[in-house]
């Protein structure tokens, strides 16, 4: 184990694998100082275990109805946390509900950052036409409140869970794009872009290798920043009947139907509601604490080996 | 045959509506393996020409010849193997993301260029830098030790033409001169011809076979290094920047009494 520790800090490393190594080894190191990112990626990494590992940790299955049980309060033997107006156990339901939330946070995650990545470095580092036309696209989906342009492309596609994270992931690039052109326009005239242009490099390649490392860390911060809101919004589509179809156990939708007993079973909506909000604390803590790790300027003052 | 010829060059910039005459037909010739210096202060739009060379710079009026053919626009690779450039401030010279090691094997790989290891290994060598180096970022260098790397950089594709923007302006006086004395080395080893601004006629006296002085977008006068040395100048502009910088040039002068 120390062997290993002094080979991924070795000031000096002899292959690109043992520097790539030690610089993440580093990034973890910097993450770790941080508590409240730490208590972040902690409550980030139980979703995805929890999801993983659902079918074992659930005490029942979430579909099965048991019209004798119903609206049993939490603290009921054979039901932690109660059971909803079905009778089905509302634990097992917040269970398998993660896999449903984890899938639409991954899907959004590596659509809508990407896309809108994309669209911010071209227009920034074309300029012109093309980055009048982009932004400009860019300015109409920004003029909608996303929580209206996602139900309206969710009306016009139809409710389901794969129409829920394309109307959410259509709604949420343009921040990206308005991040990206912003640090684009700040190095694209730099010498170091300068320098590889006067190399023979192509616009692909400046732009992929040059540019988007410099717009990735403001970035990824907001995506985790953005995650939490993502969960929100995916839940009020399916508090509103537009995301994912009953009867499955998606949180939203578990909070949509525990509505009408609020005053007299409580726990029916409480218990999805607690569940939104401990994971998107978690990506907010999460989203806080990289933005200390990667931003270059602290890691500059912070990580140089001596 | 001159390697590079400059003929009659303007430099226009256009920005809100407003035209900057940068260079105004300067022309210049620069021959194999020559050393040529262009001087002058601030604004006087040497640094322009070089980027006017490099496609940086809106060229509005002229030739530039490399090899006596009229180079391509945009320039393409081939200009890249032939002529490379070290910029001014390497603390903005260098990709802040980028480990050393990445921004001298970027040029092997998009020229299609193998064995990048040993390449990489050999340059440092050459420019004096430990191997050890190769894996660290920018941040965790210093200017002289930069430069170096903005250096081994340009000498990558193995060119024939560096052209060289004040390549020690932003360093201190002790790194100056081993960066300068570097280039003075790789210029013999490699058959290299520089083309250099500086705004420092001693710099210029250091490094360069002959100059072209410079004012306000215009040539001056062009000396040879001989002619500096006799201080023969011409014109009264290249005299007040060779009296300006005259002690330098000849040598260490004894401390002024005071």
């Amino acid at each position: 184990m120390s062997s290993l520790r002094l080979w991924l800090t070795d000031p000096n490393p002899t292959s690109r694998r043992q520097a790539r190594l030690g610089q993440l080894w580093l990034a973890w190191l910097r993450i770790r100082r941080n508590s409240l990112a730490m208590a972040g990626l902690v409550i980030v990494a139980l979703l995805v275990l929890v999801a993983v590992f659902a079918p074992l940790l659930a005490p029942h299955d979430p579909l099965v109805q048991d019209l004798g049980r119903r609206l049993l309060p939490p603290g009921t033997p054979g039901n932690l946390l109660g059971t909803d107006d079905f009778g089905r156990d509302i634990l097992s339901r917040i269970i398998y509900g993660s896999r449903i939330t984890l899938y639409i946070i991954g899907l959004v995650a590596v659509t809508a950052p990407v896309l809108g990545l994309l669209i911010g470095t071209v227009a920034g580092y074309f300029g012109g036409w093309v980055d009048a036309v982009l932004m400009r696209l860019t300015d109409i989906f920004l003029a909608f409140p996303r929580l209206i342009l996602a139900l309206a492309l969710v009306a016009v596609l139809g409710p389901g869970i794969e129409n829920a994270v394309l109307a959410i992931a259509l709604t949420a690039w343009p921040p990206y794009a308005r991040i990206a052109r912003a640090e684009t326009l700040t190095v694209r005239n730099s010498d170091y872009i300068a320098a590889v242009r006067l190399q023979g490099a192509g616009a692909v390649r400046i732009i992929a290798g040059h540019i988007v490392p410099m717009c990735l860390s403001s970035v990824i911060i907001r995506v985790t920043l953005d995650m939490a809101g993502v969960i929100l919004i995916a839940a009020g589509l399916g508090f509103l009947g537009l995301g994912v179809q009953p009867p499955m156990p998606e949180w939203g939708l578990m909070i949509s139907s525990g509505r009408k007993f609020l005053f007299e079973q409580w726990w029916v909506a409480t218990m999805p509601g607690l569940a939104i909000f401990i994971v998107s604390l978690g990506f907010n803590l999460l989203g806080d604490g990289l933005r200390d790790v990667l931003d270059p300027r602290s890691s500059q003052s912070g990580s140089a080996p001596k | 045959m001159s390697l590079i010829e400059i003929d009659n060059l303007s430099v226009t910039f256009r920005a809100k509506g407003r035209e900057v005459q940068a260079v105004q037909g300067v022309s210049l010739t620069v021959g194999e393996k020559e050393s040529f210096g262009l001087v002058g202060e601030s604004g006087s739009g040497k640094s322009t020409i070089l980027r006017a060379i490099c496609g940086l710079a809106p060229v509005s009026g002229g030739t530039i010849r490399i090899g006596g053919k009229v180079i391509p626009s945009p320039r393409g690779r081939d200009f890249s193997r032939r002529v490379q450039m070290v910029f001014q401030d390497p603390y903005a010279s260098l990709h802040p993301r980028h480990t050393i090691d990445r921004t001298l094997s970027e040029p092997l790989a998009i020229h299609g260029i193998g064995n990048s290891d040993a390449r990489v290994m050999q340059v440092l060598e050459d420019v004096g830098l430990p191997t050890s180096f190769r894996f660290r970022y920018p941040h965790q260098l210093s200017g002289g030790q930069r430069q170096r790397v903005a250096i081994a950089r340009a000498l990558m594709l193995n060119p024939q033409i560096l052209l060289l923007d004040e390549p020690t302006s932003a360093l201190d006086a002790s790194v100056q001169a081993e960066v300068l004395n570097l280039l003075n080395r790789l210029r013999a080893e490699h058959g290299l011809t520089f083309l250099m601004v500086s705004h420092d006629l001693a710099v210029i006296d250091h490094m360069c076979d002959r100059v072209l002085v410079m004012q306000h977008g215009r040539a001056v006068e062009e000396l040879s290094r001989e002619a500096l040395a006799a201080a023969q100048m011409k014109t009264a502009y290249a005299r007040s920047l060779f009296d300006a910088s005259a002690d330098r040039l000849l040598g260490p002068t004894p401390e002024p009494v005071k």
